[in-house]
């Protein structure tokens, strides 16, 4: 994913979600800029699943 | 002489994951699309793991091309084939250790001189490759012309012009990794004496080695540790003479080697590029170029800002959010259809009048909090959110951090804040949070004081410009008022905590037309989010207001703000909106907006509650997190501040806006 703020390039899983002393933390899922700290929020898993099944159908056999 | 001499082998030998597909590697540095390469091949079934023994993360996923499966693996980001940091060390052992079947090096196609250096030491190594030359698109843009075929001729490999991120040259890449690639390209060639040397270490090389003997010898010569490892291992015996020969070559280059063996692969490099890649005589500026200068110019930078804000929150959010979606959402299905045909069913249902109150009274879950949360927050939000995600894939952000920056810095305050502070137009719970990152306690306390003083979150910024658009005049007050203390209690803070003011750097990155598909994938979200964490908090607020009035706390209550709201010049019942902002400012807000709607409050009362209301005390989330982050000390004395000022403010703009009568 690209940070919204920076523009930094990065995967989710490198996102800091180092939150745990958040009280909001159990219901907040935004992913941290390991750059600048900014919060994106992720991609609902929703879209991601459609997304891959349009992926998967593209790819040529 | 040729740069490049034919080599006699090729690898034939490659490694097969476990579930029998061959492997991909993606190679490269940092920030060239990697990813975006890997997520376009793989797509689903993608693992991410750390390597074995190290911190570093390697994504691995499947693809299946021409019937035949393949397991790319997306490695940490590399400069050089001799590894500096862990994650190059990560990306070379997977080179060294996995036999890819095929390696595919990514590059950014603005930075093609700074990048192709890694590619010789990839042809070099005889790894099986293709290049990928990415990013055309940006590169087309700043005028560069690359002539693809050429460049491929000329290393002797495939080269691919694509733009992943708009899925241009995917079917290439797809099709290079189909295709069967005997590794024919020419290996670079270095000045003779280097040659010479390298030559004389080789030939005492007699292991198998994945990476050629010619690399693996300048890798020795350059003094790698792991490499002389494995070499050791594999030789034995052999070893004692090699690393004789090895230490004289060393000694003999002591003085500038490794900047002789850049500059060399520089010299071929340009050589390899010479009529391949032209940069225009006179490089044009970009639109977005353009418009990033304006952005960041005060003279200019101010009246955008201004453009931006009238058109996208006054006008988007406010007129249409705020005015057409509300009025169809709250107005139409709450009012005129969903409250009386649930007040009915309910009605029907519970025979006591006390339970009813519940949940179609007054303050009842369903006719309060539901159609607070759907019919007003929601379209509202819903349109901030869009507008938001749109600044926010444009790269307007960090300009206007930077722009932002100068004001700043010129009343006192750090730059390096303004980071917070315009995280907290989206969230000032998270935004408290991010205040962490700031390099001194006294920027911390400064922008935290701050974010819970004078920056609405998106949520309550919505709602009041979506009631202040109603009122002409009034945001313009409003926003002056903010903007006013905003600046007089920063300057203050700054001038009261002792302190030096550090300094503030960005990397700005380009500004672009924002995706359709970013904007949306990031507007459901945040709504998503959003709407999980309001809808409860709107209940729970309903069923205390519902119990404050069953047990006549509430009236007590509000008789008691009765006097403060009088002192306001505003009317008794904007007390409840008061109540209200205690569980969450945008509830707050939302109270005001109803109360404006049945036509209550006059366009001087309706800014003056604006005004208190944006001020007012931070949400409860909030103060968690500023107790959490700040201590109970400076938080307590914060909220304390903050009240007091709020109601200070107001009262002082009711005074000034009567005397002066400007609403």
């Amino acid at each position: 994913m690209r940070c919204g703020f920076c523009g930094y390039e990065f995967r989710e899983e490198e996102g800091n979600q180092g939150c745990s002393s958040c009280p909001m933390s159990s219901g907040c899922k935004m992913i941290k800029c390991p750059r600048c700290n900014y919060e994106n929020p992720p991609e609902p898993k929703m879209i991601k699943t459609v997304k891959k099944l349009f992926r998967r159908g593209g790819t040529p056999k | 002489m040729s740069i490049f001499k034919k080599k006699a082998s090729c690898h034939e030998t490659v490694s097969v994951a476990a579930s029998g597909a061959r492997k991909v590697a993606l190679v490269g540095n940092p920030n060239v699309g990697k990813s975006v390469l890997f997520n376009a091949l793989t797509g689903a079934y993608v693992t991410v793991s750390n390597y074995p023994g190290t911190s570093v993360e390697v994504a691995r996923g499947n693809a299946v091309i021409d019937g035949v499966q393949y397991e790319v693996i997306d490695t940490p980001g590399m400069y050089s084939i001799l590894p500096i940091t862990e994650e190059e060390r990560v990306a070379r052992e997977i080179l060294l250790n996995e036999r890819p079947h095929l390696v595919i090096h990514v590059l950014d196609a603005r930075n093609l001189e700074r990048m192709l250096p890694m590619t010789l030491q990839l042809i070099e190594a005889e790894l099986p490759l293709v290049l990928v030359v990415n990013i055309m698109d940006e590169a087309a843009r700043l005028g560069l012309e690359i002539d693809i075929p050429e460049l491929s001729r000329r290393l002797g490999i495939p080269v691919i012009g694509a733009a992943t991120a708009k899925k241009v040259g995917l079917s290439e890449i797809r099709a290079a990794i189909a295709s069967v690639h005997p590794v024919t390209a020419p290996v670079p060639r270095y000045a003779p004496e280097l040659e010479e040397d390298l030559a004389e270490i080789t030939e005492l090389l007699r292991g198998e080695y994945i990476l050629s003997r010619k690399a693996m010898a300048l890798l020795l010569l350059q003094g790698d540790t792991e490499v002389a490892e494995l070499v050791a291992k594999l030789e034995g015996d052999r070893y004692g003479t090699l690393e004789a020969c090895v230490r004289e070559k060393r000694f003999k280059r002591r003085d500038s080697f490794h900047l002789d063996l850049s500059l060399e692969r520089k010299a071929i490099v340009q050589k390899v590029l010479d009529g391949t890649f032209r940069v225009p005589a006179v490089r044009p500026v970009t639109w977005s170029e353009r418009l990033s200068r304006l952005t960041l110019r005060p003279i200019t930078g101010v009246p955008l800002l201004i453009v931006v804000l009238y058109y996208g929150l006054y006008k988007f959010v406010g007129e249409f959010g705020a005015g057409t979606l509300v009025d169809l959402l709250e107005g139409k299905v709450f009012e005129e259809w969903f409250n009386p045909w649930i007040t009915g069913v309910v009605n029907n249902l519970i025979p006591w009048e006390i339970i009813r109150e519940l949940f179609v009274g007054e303050y009842g879950v369903i006719t309060l909090g539901m159609r607070y949360a759907v019919g007003i927050i929601l379209p509202i939000v819903a349109t901030f959110f869009l507008f938001f995600s749109m600044l926010e894939d444009s790269g307007y952000f960090p300009r206007l951090a930077l722009l932002v920056d100068r004001i700043f810095k010129k009343v006192g305050l750090t730059g390096r804040a303004v980071i917070p502070m315009v995280l907290g137009f989206g969230c000032d719970t998270m935004a408290t949070m991010v205040t962490r990152t700031l390099e001194t306690v006294r920027e911390r306390v400064i922008a935290t004081l701050l974010l819970a003083l004078a920056i609405p979150c998106s949520a309550q910024l919505g709602v009041i410009l979506a009631l202040l658009s109603k009122a002409p005049g009034a945001l313009a007050v409003w926003l002056g008022c903010l903007l006013l203390i905003f600046l007089l209690v920063g300057l203050l803070a700054a001038r009261v905590l002792p302190g030096e003011t550090p300094m503030f750097y960005m990397e700005l990155p380009p500004m672009r037309l924002p995706q359709w598909s970013n904007v949306l994938t990031k507007t459901v979200s945040r709504m998503q989010w959003y709407f999980m964490e309001i809808l409860p908090l709107f209940i729970v607020a309903s069923v205390l207001l519902w119990l404050g009035k069953i047990t006549h706390f509430f009236e007590k209550m509000v008789d008691a703000m009765t006097p403060v709201m009088g002192a306001l010049g505003l009317p008794k019942e904007t007390a409840v909106s008061f109540i209200f902002g205690f569980f969450r400012r945008d509830y707050g807000a939302a109270g005001l907006y109803d109360l404006q709607t049945k036509g209550i409050l006059n366009p001087r009362q309706l800014t003056v509650a604006a005004v208190t209301l944006t001020l007012f005390i931070p949400c409860v989330a909030q103060f968690l997190i500023m107790k959490k982050e700040r201590g109970w000390k400076v938080s307590l004395s914060i909220g304390l501040f903050v009240s007091t000022f709020a109601f200070g403010s107001g009262w002082v703009l009711n005074q000034v806006l009567l005397a002066t009568g400007i609403l």
